[in-house]
């Protein structure tokens, strides 16, 4: 597939960086020299010079022979207008990135179709909607839900205590028929379990299983639900703005920013939130004027992510039952992870994972897809005459890399196993680790 | 796999993958060791044997070699990229060696290493005092060599492996392409080895075609386009071109050999009608006005020093030798013996700085003779006017100060090199003047001896060491230098 991508800063590098690696056709399109030439001499891909927003640099990148179009520069009036622009040249299909939700309001979304706008990311809700699920399940780090929750696909990290620590998967497998281990993240590593691997504890296990079997897992994993009230979180950035509006009458938010500027905004824009506090989420004086013991779950969305980490390091301490924080240095994930903060949120990925779902397929809607730091799931539909269809799971030969979660027939979710059949009309969940997914496209086109 | 476990592994350098990369591309050399053993065997010559035997035992290292290792892990960084780029192009020399060592015209190791490097690196150096006495299938392996060599083996690799279609074969891309900077012109570097190739193959055909359409065989023509597009210059006959006496042999060959020291880029752009970026391009205009210009030299010199004996002498055979020269061939024309001292001069700056970047020509090309004008006439004036702010624009971009800075050391250190390896073989016990000037050639990949220019009596006075020196010389100037002498760096090895 050839895909365009506009803007070469944290998102559409990184973007570049995975795409290349998944054996796409990438030209990256920039103003900055500096930054292209690092990308060119690091991956495969082709750089432009120019503004990205220009017919110049478009022309130059001849958008209009691409399959994708991504336009992730800050300003989202330069993404649409270079979508536009892209669009009406020939670009197939055109994502834009936005930090506005008026534009994905279902009331303007044909107006925004019109200008040549096909998708719209928009990396602060989606981070906002990760953070709320977060806070209803505080048990899991990641909590993925497909076909209304038919299949979930659920990231826990299992203690000392959990009954499962040091089992063969085999055995698990046997004990407990309804769970799926996918996917185990282990220190730096994420890997695709087979029969003999063991779980060990401190382990992130990635769980598939069906609606009904989901509350078993708490006492498999040995974790307790904790009902949060009240919320404190720290930055009032976009992400803050979004959280409060979207869940401010489920939970009681506190929001604390340095900035006065930035509190005296966030009073305006956030009229769903609980109270706003100026001053220092780290500082011990602050917090207990603020009643730290009365609060259920912290969330960190500073600027810098240290400070996002080591605050929730902090509020662990202080007795949180839930801590959150944006972090959004990939190398720094696994180290905040292993730092047992409950959820990490990061908007790379989050928009990667958007983007991945629109190269597996381009068309509809209809597939889900996640991206983890080193590791995606997806939700794929089984197309008439796929190779998935063609033999039993076992006898597929599948790559090492990739494996077979669950899959949803007539609306009913199930687990895959090595006997099952996969059909047309079927959405199977796959997981694969990073620079395999385009193997899996070629396993269900 | 997270990025802190991939730094980890990367201290080491990723030796057992670099070894299955080479037997994959032992598999693609022994493949093209068939052609030469089925012509050979076609024209009912002994060779045959010698042929199919080097081609066998290639094979049968580079199968073994991709059966029998298997790296932990797959990943190849910069350092990988180099070093594997330098140590094909010697294992392929190592191989490419063995027909000459049992062929009917046997030579020993020394030379047989020579003849292959030279081959390889399209420098065009050879041992052989007449290839007329060569089978046809000897000639046909020269000319193959060259044809490899002359865009490179690793971009060829690239073009037809696709496990290399990762950030590993970008590295081995930058350390093998020509020139400053080096453009992608498709999005995947696959796709731009393939796209270049077939840049390559159509100009290969397209010159067999209309030298076979003059005075010479097939097999000539298709020996000579080999030589001619990679602009190395083995030829099948002692006098080469010459022989065929023909003017329209020269015109055809100093069109390709024109080419051949064109950016291939910029012949891809021209091939899918995008002719503006040749038009455009600063390094293309220089190339041309060289030429031009220098032939307007050549021309008043050659008429009132030489003295003109009919047409050919102020026009074919100037351009011929001009061009020649320029893109590192090193065909000779007719009459060039008889030009004396001043054209052998005007021949050092013009193989020196060599043709476009992105070619198959070697010498140090134009794009940095541009840029090292550029640079002197800004120091200048900066003398005269300490505040002037200034910028080295090429095609009307600015250059950032350090690839200007690498621009000028690259150009400190290839003097170096053809200083430091004159001074080698001399010692070695060559005379100084054949000495220098092979080294000069060697480098500068442009392959003719200093007999050819009256001054020396070539090849054979230089010593068996001195050789081994000279085929060092050959590969470092292929690789542009950095790509060799970085292997010598301590840090290279261990950090």
């Amino acid at each position: 597939m050839r895909i365009v991508i506009a803007g070469a800063g944290e998102v559409g590098s990184h973007l570049a960086k995975l795409l290349s690696n998944e054996e796409q056709d990438i030209v990256i399109i920039d103003s900055d020299h500096g930054r292209l030439q690092i990308l060119d001499s690091k991956y495969n891909l082709l750089t432009v010079a120019g503004h990205p927003a220009s017919f110049r640099a478009l022309r130059d990148a001849d958008a209009a022979h691409s399959d994708l179009f991504i336009a992730v520069m800050p300003s989202e009036a330069n993404n649409i207008v270079a979508c536009a622009i892209a669009k009406q040249m020939g670009a197939k299909c055109t994502v834009a990135r936005i930090e506005n939700y008026d534009y994905m309001a279902p009331a303007n979304i044909d107006n925004v179709r019109s200008l040549g706008v096909d998708h719209l990311i928009y990396p602060e809700y989606l981070a906002a909607q990760q953070i709320v699920t977060a806070l209803r399940r505080t048990w899991v780090r990641q909590w993925f839900e497909i076909l209304n929750g038919e299949i979930m696909v659920i990231g826990v990290r299992i203690g000392e205590q959990a009954k499962m620590c040091g089992m063969q998967l085999k055995d698990f497998a046997f004990r407990h028929r309804h769970f799926h281990v996918s996917a185990i993240k282990r220190g730096h590593e994420t890997l695709i379990p087979r029969g003999d691997d063991h779980m060990e504890a401190n382990d992130i296990l990635y769980i598939t299983t069906t609606r009904d079997h989901v509350d078993d897992l708490l006492s498999i994993t040995g974790k307790i639900e904790h009902h949060i009230r009240r919320v404190l979180i720290m930055g009032g950035s976009k992400i803050a703005i979004r959280v409060v509006d979207m869940a401010g009458g489920d939970f009681k938010f506190t929001i604390v920013d340095k900035n006065r500027g930035v509190c005296d905004m966030l009073a305006q824009k956030c009229p769903d939130a609980d109270e706003i506090y100026c001053g220092d989420a780290r500082d011990m004086d602050m917090l207990s004027d603020i009643g730290i013991e009365h609060y259920d779950a912290f969330i960190a969305l500073s600027d810098s992510s240290e400070t996002n980490i080591l605050a929730c390091l902090t509020a662990k301490e202080i007795g949180m039952k839930k801590t959150v924080a944006e972090v959004e240095d990939i190398q720094l994930i696994n180290q905040a992870e292993r730092l047992n903060i409950g959820t990490v949120v990061n908007k790379k990925l989050l928009a990667s994972s958007r983007i991945f779902q629109l190269l597996l397929d381009s068309d509809s809607s209809t597939s889900k897809c996640l991206a983890l730091t080193d590791a995606e799931v997806a939700e794929m539909e089984v197309k008439p005459g796929s190779r998935i269809t063609r033999a039993l799971v076992k006898d597929l030969n599948l790559s090492h890399d990739l494996t077979l979660a669950g899959l949803i027939r007539d609306g009913k979710g199930m687990l895959v196993t090595g006997m099952t059949q996969i059909m047309p009309g079927d959405h199977v969940v796959v997981f694969c680790l990073s620079g395999a997914i385009h193997k899996v496209e070629k396993l269900f086109n | 796999m997270s990025s802190a476990s991939r730094i980890i592994e990367r201290r080491t350098i990723n030796m057992p993958m670099l070894v299955k990369v080479i037997g994959w591309l032992l598999l693609i050399e022994g493949g093209f060791m068939l052609i030469p053993a089925v012509v050979s065997l076609a024209y009912s010559e002994p060779d045959w044997i010698a042929f199919g035997a080097s081609s066998l035992l290639t094979l049968g290292v580079g199968y073994s070699f991709n059966r029998f290792i298997r790296p932990e892990r797959t990943s190849m960084g910069k350092r990988e990229g180099f070093l594997l780029t330098a140590l094909v192009w010697v294992v392929f020399s190592a191989f490419g060696m063995l027909p000459f060592l049992v062929c009917s015209s046997r030579l020993d190791v020394t030379d047989a290493f020579f003849e292959a490097m030279a081959g390889f690196t399209t420098t065009g150096f050879t041992i052989f005092p007449d290839p007329d006495d060569l089978s046809h299938g000897v000639n046909l392996w020269r000319g193959m060599m060259q044809w490899i060599g002359g865009l490179g083996i690793i971009l060829f690799t690239l073009a037809v492996l696709p496990m290399l279609d990762h950030s590993g074969g970008m590295q081995m891309f930058n350390a093998e392409v020509t020139g400053i900077t080096h453009d992608k012109i498709r999005p995947r570097i696959s796709q731009t080895a393939k796209s270049l190739w077939m840049v390559y193959v159509a100009l290969t055909v397209a010159c067999t075609a209309m030298l076979w359409m003059g005075p010479m065989s097939l097999f000539d023509s298709i020996c000579h386009a080999m030589g001619t597009v990679s602009t190395g210059g083995f030829t099948t006959k002692a006098d080469g071109p010459a022989y065929w006496g023909s003017t329209y042999v020269y015109l055809v060959i100093t069109a390709f050999m024109f080419l051949g020291g064109a950016n291939f880029s910029l012949i891809f752009f021209c091939s899918i009608g995008r002719f503006f970026k040749a038009r455009e391009n600063v390094t293309m205009r220089a190339y041309v006005g060289i030429i031009v210009s220098m032939m307007l030299v050549f021309i008043i010199f050659i008429a009132l020093r030489t003295g003109v004996n009919g047409w050919e002498d102020i026009s074919v055979y100037p351009l011929f030798q001009i061009v020649g020269v320029m893109t590192s061939t090193g065909y000779c024309a007719p009459t060039m013996h008889l030009w004396g001292a001043w054209a052998s001069a005007l021949f050092v700056p013009l193989a020196f700085f060599g043709a476009c970047a992105g070619s198959t020509s070697g010498g140090a090309k134009i794009d940095r003779l541009i840029v090292l004008a550029k640079y002197l006439r800004n120091t200048i004036k900066k003398a005269l006017q300490p505040n002037n702010v200034t910028t080295v624009k090429i095609d009307g971009k600015v250059l950032a100060p350090e690839t200007v800075d690498k621009t000028i050391a690259f150009l400190s250190l290839y003097c170096a090199v053809i200083g430091t390896g004159g001074i080698l073989i001399s010692c070695l016990g060559s005379p100084m003047v054949d000495a220098f000037y092979s080294a000069f050639s060697a480098v500068t990949n442009l392959g003719m001896t200093a007999d050819a220019m009256g001054i020396g009596s070539g090849i054979s006075d230089i010593t068996s060491c001195g050789r081994w020196v000279l085929a060092a010389l050959m590969l470092t100037g292929r690789l542009e230098v950095f790509t060799v002498l970085i292997l010598f760096n301590p840090n290279f090895w261990h950090r």
